[in-house]
């Protein structure tokens, strides 16, 4: 991760600067690096048209007073700047220093609270999974490692980036899980994974073959069945709330706050295997639960005011002569039976079994669940939107408010039950698939049957895991999506 | 459509039929009968009973019954007893409100076709007299009302279950001569004219059908002195998607891609039937999508009548290609106040929502709340779908100012070719309902009969009832 200071604002001697350049003018240090170049700055950016809309950049180099590169980017109206356009200023002035290897960045004629935004824009945008790139050339990599914020008041924007610098090291850690090859991650991996967790604070337990086959996890199991690689369920506790109250006295516990996440580490399909075509892809059908583990790392990093627990199901899908049949009838955690038709709709079978054992084992307050679960939400929505299906107005539309926020966007789909009909089985409680039409809500219906009335939500993110081209703070690959959305449901209805 | 007769009594043949509310109490000769079938009055139960006195079923209305309880109540009497000739709704102390739902389901549900048998099937029986025993004053007045809308329905399914060879563009605009009977103007433009003002879209979709392409008018000019709300329908009357050409299996399905200009035109239908006061046109955007050496091609780019060029991509998004010039020529000629279209136009909808509910795309969010709660009045259930930036940007094409859709599999197309409709509205209130999914039912059931379902007549009759026939509206 790039290194982020912070110092007083102050026009530096040497290296490379960036400049926030408004439409209505005025740019912190703007013009004191002007004069000092003898107006270069100004005749540069006049001679690039460049007039300070957001999403606009502007490199000058060596303008002269020591300065090896000056970047103007735009951000519109300074009073209409939002949290959202400050972050993706941040990620295009990453992309204009990519060459050096420290930067400053004048940030002192907006809040602290915008400028640690830029800070985390820049630090998104950063972000890079080089790990197993072993003959790229040094000149080749990208050489950005600094970023001195130059701000007006030091202490006040530290304060602002510390909980900003805690997002970022969750949705890092949510894009190395998801960004790592399915030889490397599976489920046992990925659940020593959410182990070291435990440094940050969360307590961390791991169910395994054994307690699963006990507690009769027979839908979770059923998928894994098939894979040389034994699943895990991980549970994740983050006691913020609590723990000790500010007089020092033990609280009463609270009812927790839950997140559960699909995380099928590798899905061939099983018997009903996918077409060769794209299925490396699968992969990231963990996402739902690299999301939950981000999260919780965020909330521990930051030290949010909450009780929160994060359940992960981690199978790896593959098809073999252990392998479930469809055909075959599996009895979920919950007792219920289902008919398994067809062993490409695991991640609903996964969720199934954890969703019943986290609303009877902890009661809480509400769960969200996130899953890659079908491709008929892409086909309904695309790529900008994740879905989402919730049983309770009030936890939707608290939902669809941060999304708006975050960027992270959500569109509601409908639950009815017209649509929980079609699961009708004729040997079992149901059956795990439906005809296409519709499918990704009778998805949501099927999770629903397992969460036994308690407050839910469901976000199937099939099309928001994976990013196929650079955005302004996600570059290419593993978006983390969900990470900041949920942190921020709970800091802004939860917390306190 | 099935005739009601309303009176006091009823052949003795008739089975009679009672509505119970949950709890309230049986009458005496079937108290027996309804305790050993567990009938207690909830939605959905019904239980039949051979009493001295004549047969009866009693049909569940439920706790609280409303008007969609009451027309679930009939709808369920049809479907158990589709094979009796003759049936007398009991809607005696009944609000006529009720009243005439009970008798509105059972008459929406009993609609079928047999138009083009030669003979009936061996052993098939219809339900021929439908009786609604009611004396509560006004209520004659509030079945004409809903009567109109019934026919308007009845008027639709017919359309869509049509085959293509006997419902080219030319017979659907002779299809439409009892409108004319009942106070609609029509004005049809044919190629000449289409071609004189300029509306490229279409003709280029419709020119490899022997049957040519048609814009029909429908005008009903009520009694306010305001802009009319249009309707605009898609009419492809038969679509093999072209050069593009869609796949065999269920190819047939395609006699049904005009449903909704027919919904349009049944809107129309009722609404002059009724005796609206509000001004309402239909705009019938009419061809078929043949394939043949003057079919339009992949990669063309044409000049629709809004000045605008557009690249074709694939042949069979045709729909979106009609619309466009359908609603640029309707916003253009006609100013309308709001304008609606219906149109059976992509599978991604079906994909996203199935066949329980059409997708919702608006640039108007009080518009699209006055349809959405229409349509949950009547059971014509909607969801509202996005139209993101991003969805407009994926219609950025190379050479011409906008593409119709994006090439590949998976994508969003129902979003996408809402992206595109809305380049066409400017600035007027719009609302696009695509009903692709929800235009037939393949197998019947309590509630919905098989086949076509007239989708959006009865959401627009109530939709001009509620937000379009009060002369002070702002």
């Amino acid at each position: 991760m790039i290194d982020i200071s912070f110092s007083k604002s102050a026009l530096p001697k040497s290296g490379a600067l960036v400049l926030l350049v408004g439409e209505d003018g005025g740019a912190d240090l703007l013009a004191g690096a002007d004069e000092a170049t003898g107006g270069a700055i100004s005749r540069a950016l006049a001679a690039a048209e460049f007039k300070g809309k957001p999403g606009t950049t502007c490199t000058i180099l060596a303008p002269g007073a020591g300065l090896s590169r000056v970047v103007a980017i735009g951000i519109g109206q300074h009073d209409a700047l939002t949290q959202r356009v400050a972050e993706e200023a941040g990620g295009h002035a990453c992309v204009a220093l990519a060459r050096d290897p420290a930067a400053a960045f004048a940030t002192g004629g907006i809040s602290a609270e915008l400028g640690a935004a830029v800070a985390l824009g820049a630090t998104l945008r950063a972000y890079r999974f080089d790990r197993y790139r072993t003959t790229e050339r040094a000149e080749d990599k990208p050489r950005l490692t600094k970023l001195s914020m130059l701000v007006a008041n030091v202490a006040k924007s530290k304060e602002a980036w510390a909980p900003l610098k805690a997002t970022a090291d969750g949705v890092f850690v949510s894009r190395d899980l998801v960004s790592e090859p399915p030889n490397i991650l599976f489920p046992a991996e990925m659940a020593e994974r959410c182990r070291a967790l435990e440094a940050l604070g969360l307590k961390v337990e791991v169910l395994g073959p054994k307690e699963l086959t006990k507690l009769g996890f027979g839908a979770l199991l059923g998928v894994s069945q098939g894979s040389a690689r034994e699943p895990r369920v991980v549970v994740m506790h983050w006691n913020g709330a609590s723990g000790t109250s500010t007089k020092g006295k033990k609280t009463g516990r609270a009812q927790p706050i839950a997140f559960v996440g699909k995380g099928v580490t590798f899905d061939t399909g099983g018997i009903s295997i996918k077409p060769a075509g794209g299925m490396e892809d699968m992969k990231w059908d963990m996402a739902g639960a690299g999301t939950v583990v981000g999260l919780m790392a965020t909330l521990a990093g930051r030290n949010a005011k909450v009780d929160a627990i994060g359940l992960v199901g981690l199978v790896e899908n593959m098809p073999s002569g252990t392998a479930m049949r469809p055909g075959d009838v599996v009895k979920s955690y919950s007792g219920q039976t289902i008919e398994v038709l067809n062993t490409d709709a695991e991640g609903r079978l996964v969720l199934a079994d954890v969703l019943y054992y986290c609303q009877q084992k902890y009661d809480p307050k509400f769960m969200v669940d996130l899953a890659t679960l079908t491709g008929a939400m892409i086909v309904s929505l695309g790529h900008e939107y994740a879905g989402y299906f919730s049983n309770d107005d009030t936890l939707a539309a608290q939902l669809f408010a941060v999304a708006e926020e975050t960027g992270e966007k959500l569109w509601r789909m409908p639950l009815a039950d017209c649509y929980d009909k079609q699961l009708k089985s004729d040997i079992a409680d149901m059956k795990n698939i439906t005809g296409r039409p519709g499918s990704a809500i009778t998805a949501a219906q099927f999770i629903q049957r397992f969460v036994n009335g308690k407050t839910w939500a469901h976000l199937d993110i099939a099309g928001l895991a994976w990013s196929s081209k650079d955005t302004a703070t996600t570059p290419k690959g593993a978006t983390a999506y969900g990470v900041r959305l949920l942190d921020r449901l709970v800091s802004t209805y939860y917390e306190g | 459509m099935l005739k009601l007769r309303i009176g006091t009594s009823a052949p003795k043949a008739a089975v009679t039929i009672i509505p119970i509310a949950e709890g309230a109490v049986i009458p005496e000769p079937a108290q027996p009968a309804a305790a050993a079938a567990g009938f207690t009055g909830k939605l959905q139960q019904s239980c039949e009973i051979f009493a001295p006195s004549g047969r009866l079923m009693l049909v569940g209305v439920g706790s609280n019954p409303t008007e969609a309880s009451f027309r679930a109540a009939g709808a369920l009497a049809v479907a158990r007893l589709s094979h009796v000739p003759s049936l007398a709704l009991d809607g005696m102390r009944l609000l006529p409100t009720l009243a005439v739902a009970f008798a509105a389901g059972a008459i929406h549900r009993a609609w079928h076709t047999t138009g083009l048998k030669t003979k009936p099937d061996e052993g098939a029986a219809w339900l021929k007299t439908l009786h609604l025993l009611s004396d509560a004053p006004g209520i004659e007045a509030a079945w004409h009302t809903t009567s109109a809308v019934l026919r308007g329905t009845a008027f639709a399914r017919d359309l869509v279950t049509e085959p293509a060879n006997l419902l080219t563009p030319d017979d659907f605009i002779e299809r439409l001569a009892p409108l004319e009977r009942a106070g609609v103007q029509i004005t049809v433009l044919k190629r000449h004219e289409l071609e004189h003002q300029g509306l490229g879209a279409l003709l280029a979709v419709g020119n490899a059908s022997q049957h040519r392409p048609r814009l029909v008018l429908l005008r009903w000019p009520g009694a306010l002195e305001i802009p009319p709300i249009a309707f605009v329908g898609k009419g492809i009357t038969f679509d093999t998607g072209g050069i593009s050409i869609k796949p065999a299996d269920r190819m047939w399905e395609m006699r049904a891609d005009m449903a909704g200009a027919a919904a349009c035109a049944g809107a129309i239908f009722s609404l002059a039937l009724r005796g609206s006061p509000a001004p309402a046109i239909a705009v019938l955007v009419l061809a078929e999508n043949a394939i043949g050496a003057d079919s339009y091609r992949p990669g063309d780019v044409l000049h629709s009548f809004s000045g605008r060029t557009i690249e074709v991509i694939d042949t069979d998004a045709e729909g979106r290609l009609v619309l466009a010039d359908a609603l640029a020529w309707t916003i253009r000629r006609h100013r309308p106040a709001a304008i609606i279209d219906l149109a059976t136009l992509t599978g991604s909808i079906v994909t996203a929502l199935g066949h329980h509910m059409a997708g919702l795309f608006s640039n108007d969010p009080d518009l699209a709340a006055h349809v959405a709660a229409s349509g949950e009045a009547v059971g014509e259930r909607v969801w509202r779908m996005p139209i993101s930036d991003q969805h407009r940007r994926d219609l950025n094409s190379d050479i011409a100012d906008i593409r119709h859709c994006v090439p590949g599999r998976g994508q969003p197309d129902a979003c996408q070719a809402a992206a595109f409709l809305r380049e066409f509205v400017t600035g007027t209130p719009w609302v696009h309902l695509d009903i692709a999914g929800v235009e037939s039912i393949e197998t019947a059931d309590d509630a919905h009969a098989a086949g076509a379902t007239g989708w959006g007549v009865r959401l627009l009759d109530r939709l001009v009832s509620q937000r379009f026939e009060d002369p002070h509206r702002a």
